[in-house]
């Protein structure tokens, strides 16, 4: 193989290695200096002040455990709701194709139950936001608001759009 | 006692070398010069002092071997190499952080099932 070929590809594998190395090396570096905490994305996103998060720590420290105490309700609806689908059934629809009526109170409780979990998380997101200054505030919450219910608002659309047929509201 | 005089007398020691440097020169034997010795000097000058060509249909790469080894753009290479990896690697690095931080309070405040 020419000398010079050989030269050039080694320099070009150096070049390559020196490039690969600094580019994890940086990544590594910014991942490790960030905060674990699980409110610095706040901290961060909106640079709230230390008295703003202070305030925001301790809207926290009382929401989650009204939330944990929700989300233990919401796990127990579930188990109550596969209990009454027995194991017969698919996707609790019975042998004769209709939904038990105890599944159905129970699916229906369950609704219920993640609507006041989901109303509560609003209230919480509000509440904090309303700590923030204004205009990270208002950002905050239409975020949040677009991370947690945007999801069921993409789905029933695609799923609106895939059955070829469309929700009309008033 | 007698002394000797050893020291010669005036005149003595230039006449003495004169005669001395004539002898030496009448039995040095001159080398005789290989033929064309002076051409074959003139032609190796010549050959140094010129740009080395080369032959071949991968000249281009040759002379960019040559470029890239030159030790100054060899270190600026490596470098802006360095300095460019960094940057991409902290910018990277930066929003990977940000979305692993906000998956994170999003996990805390809106678990899976409410989403």
């Amino acid at each position: 193989m020419n000398r010079s070929l050989v030269i050039l590809l080694g320099a070009l594998v150096l070049g390559v290695a020196l490039f690969g190395s600094s580019y994890f090396a940086g990544q590594r570096a910014c991942r490790m200096t960030r905060s674990a905490d699980d409110l610095s994305w706040l901290r961060d996103e909106f640079h709230l002040s230390d008295a703003e998060m202070a305030r925001i720590q301790k809207l926290h420290e009382g929401y989650l455990p009204k939330c944990a105490e929700m989300c233990a309700k919401i796990a127990a609806k579930k188990s109550e709701l596969e209990t009454a689908l027995g194991p017969d059934t698919h996707v609790g629809v019975n042998s004769t194709t209709n939904v038990n009526p105890v599944a159905q109170q129970k699916l229906a409780e369950l609704a219920a139950l993640r609507a006041q979990c989901q109303a509560q998380m609003l209230q919480h997101f509000i509440e904090v936001s309303q700590t923030m200054p204004p205009e990270p505030g208002r950002r905050y919450l239409a975020e949040m608001q677009r991370l947690t219910l945007g999801f069921h608002e993409q789905t029933e659309q695609s799923m609106s759009k895939s059955m070829g047929h469309e929700h009309h509201q008033p | 006692m007698n002394k000797e005089n050893i020291n010669p007398a005036p005149g003595f020691a230039e006449a003495s070398d004169a005669k001395l440097s004539t002898l030496l020169r009448a039995t040095r034997v001159a080398p005789t010069l290989p033929p064309r010795f002076q051409e074959g000097v003139w032609r190796r000058i010549e050959e140094a002092a010129a740009p080395v060509k080369v032959t071949g249909g991968i000249a281009w790469l040759d002379a960019l071997v040559t470029l890239v080894l030159r030790p100054r753009l060899a270190m600026a290479t490596a470098a802006v190499l360095i300095v460019a990896g960094a940057l991409l690697g902290v910018r990277e690095g930066s929003q990977a952080a940000r979305q692993d931080a906000q998956a994170r309070y999003l996990a805390v405040v809106a678990p899976n099932s409410l989403r």
